[in-house]
């Protein structure tokens, strides 16, 4: 554990962390060892603080902890709710993050929101394992759902972005390359590409695929064409079949109201 | 297949396109025993109303114009869209045992049976009698529903929420968010992408670059 007086003011700051409003100036006190490394405090740029062979007094698990990026100083401690909601039948818990309110934020603050989402859900994730095993009901499912939206959305806004950004630079419509190709029973399908690193013609597996259809396939493809043009046929009687009964039952009772 | 996907799959129940609606949820197991996976039942008609045109919500208090109960009134403790079916409160009972087992007979209980909307008609709230309904715009612009007969307007019912929670006597906890960091704008933009944009501001500095790949 950390040092009790840099504890009590980590314990202080836990809140700022764990919401979005990141405060510049934030009252740190480093044990020896990491006092030792030149950190910059005003930003949130993860120190690469090194072990110094020096501090020889220092026992390896302080040096350990001297390689951590972040300010947070807890262990495993994380894969478990706070000790007040133990044994607690319910633990409130706020709505989710909606699209609109992730839409404002800035990629850093949403690529640390994923963290700190993804930290919870790994919480609730062992949570819901323990409930398992001790054949209890988990408190509080709706946090995972919520979780789950949450992380959802975030990765729906990035997409965004990225999309709004590839079209106005490229024109193109789709993040992975793609091709439309007929399979060997003649349908057309979206072949999505993969990334290898040996061109197509020394890819044995590859070459084996077939995108093409044979020609005694053709009389069948005749038959599915026919199947399908029938099947619309009776998907539109049926359709009509349905709206004259409607008509003929539900204009009746209107007529009598 | 990825296997979120399908685990999600597992869990949503898919229902069939001619699926017959009653009044328990289709995931249930009294609905799964009324429509197993293979069964056609016989086909209800169900009048089709507009998704805008609907005026009958939960808590909303009617009255009934027809059947066992025609001319009392309640208050509408749930909606079935799909059958165009409302369950009021106490009225329009048959009894029931519930919770049968071996010898003993169970709770002899009162259980609703839906209403078709037809059959019921909000309540004014003025004079308290049966009214019919129409879908308006107030001077703001909101859409309200009116009554035709006195023209006065009837509030949506308020309520509560399935969890407990009231918006307004919310208290945040610890790992909430505080509403005003929440609406803080701090995205610009900007013509970078995602990943350049957080590896500019931590100050990594890429220099290799990777191996030639085929897309294909």
């Amino acid at each position: 554990m950390a040092a009790t007086s840099a504890g009590r003011a980590l314990s202080l700051c836990r809140q700022f962390q764990k919401s979005l409003s990141i405060s510049t100036a934030l009252p740190l006190q480093h044990t020896n060892v990491l006092t030792s490394c030149k950190a910059q405090l005003s930003t949130f740029r993860p120190k690469f603080c090194l072990l110094h062979i020096n501090n020889m007094g220092t026992s390896l698990a302080q040096q350990c902890r001297a390689l951590h990026t972040s300010q947070w100083r807890r262990g495993l401690e994380e894969f478990f709710d706070e000790t007040p909601n133990w044994g607690e039948p319910t633990v409130k818990s706020g709505a989710p993050w909606t699209a609109k309110q992730l839409r404002t934020k800035s990629s850093e603050d949403l690529h640390k929101l994923w963290y700190v989402l993804l930290k919870e859900k790994n919480m609730l994730l062992t949570v819901e394992q323990e409930a398992k095993r001790q054949r209890v009901q988990m408190p509080s499912p709706e946090r995972l759902t919520k979780i789950e939206r949450s992380m959802k959305r975030l990765d729906t806004i990035v997409q965004e972005r990225e999309n709004a950004l590839r079209l106005l630079q490229t024109g193109q419509e789709r993040a992975r390359p793609g091709t439309w190709r007929k399979d060997f029973l003649g349908r057309t399908f979206w072949y999505r590409f993969k990334e290898y690193p040996i061109p197509w013609y020394l890819n044995r597996r590859y070459k084996r695929k077939r995108f093409f259809t044979p020609i005694f396939v053709d009389s069948f493809i005749r038959l599915r064409i026919e199947s399908h043009l029938h099947s619309k046929i009776l998907k539109k009687k049926a359709d009509l079949e349905n709206k004259r009964k409607l008509q003929e039952k539900f204009s009746k009772l209107s007529a009598t109201t | 297949m990825r296997l979120t996907a399908l685990l999600a799959m597992a869990a949503r129940v898919k229902v069939p396109p001619d699926y017959r609606y009653g009044t328990s949820r289709p995931w249930t197991v009294g609905a799964q025993r009324m429509n197993p996976p293979g069964k056609k039942r016989r086909k209800v008609f169900v009048e089709p109303i507009q998704p805008e045109d609907w005026s009958l919500f939960k808590g909303d208090t009617v009255e009934v114009l027809a059947g066992k109960d025609s001319g009392k009134q309640g208050k509408i403790s749930q909606v079935i869209r799909a059958r165009n079916w409302v369950i009021l409160e106490g009225l329009n009972t048959h009894y029931r045992y519930i919770g049968k087992s071996g010898e003993y007979r169970g709770t002899y209980i009162a259980s609703e049976s839906p209403l078709l909307v037809r059959e019921v008609a909000l309540v004014d709230p003025s004079d308290r009698k049966p009214t019919q309904v129409e879908w308006r715009f107030t001077e703001e612009g909101e859409r309200v529903r009116v009554s035709l007969r006195s023209g006065r307007i009837l509030p949506k019912p308020v309520v509560q929420r399935r969890d407990g929670i009231v918006p307004e006597q919310w208290k945040d906890g610890p790992k909430d968010t505080s509403p005003d960091d929440a609406l803080e704008k701090t995205y610009s933009a900007s013509l970078k992408t995602f990943e350049e944009e957080i590896s500019g501001a931590t100050g990594v500095v890429e220099t290799r670059a990777g191996r030639r790949t085929f897309w294909y």
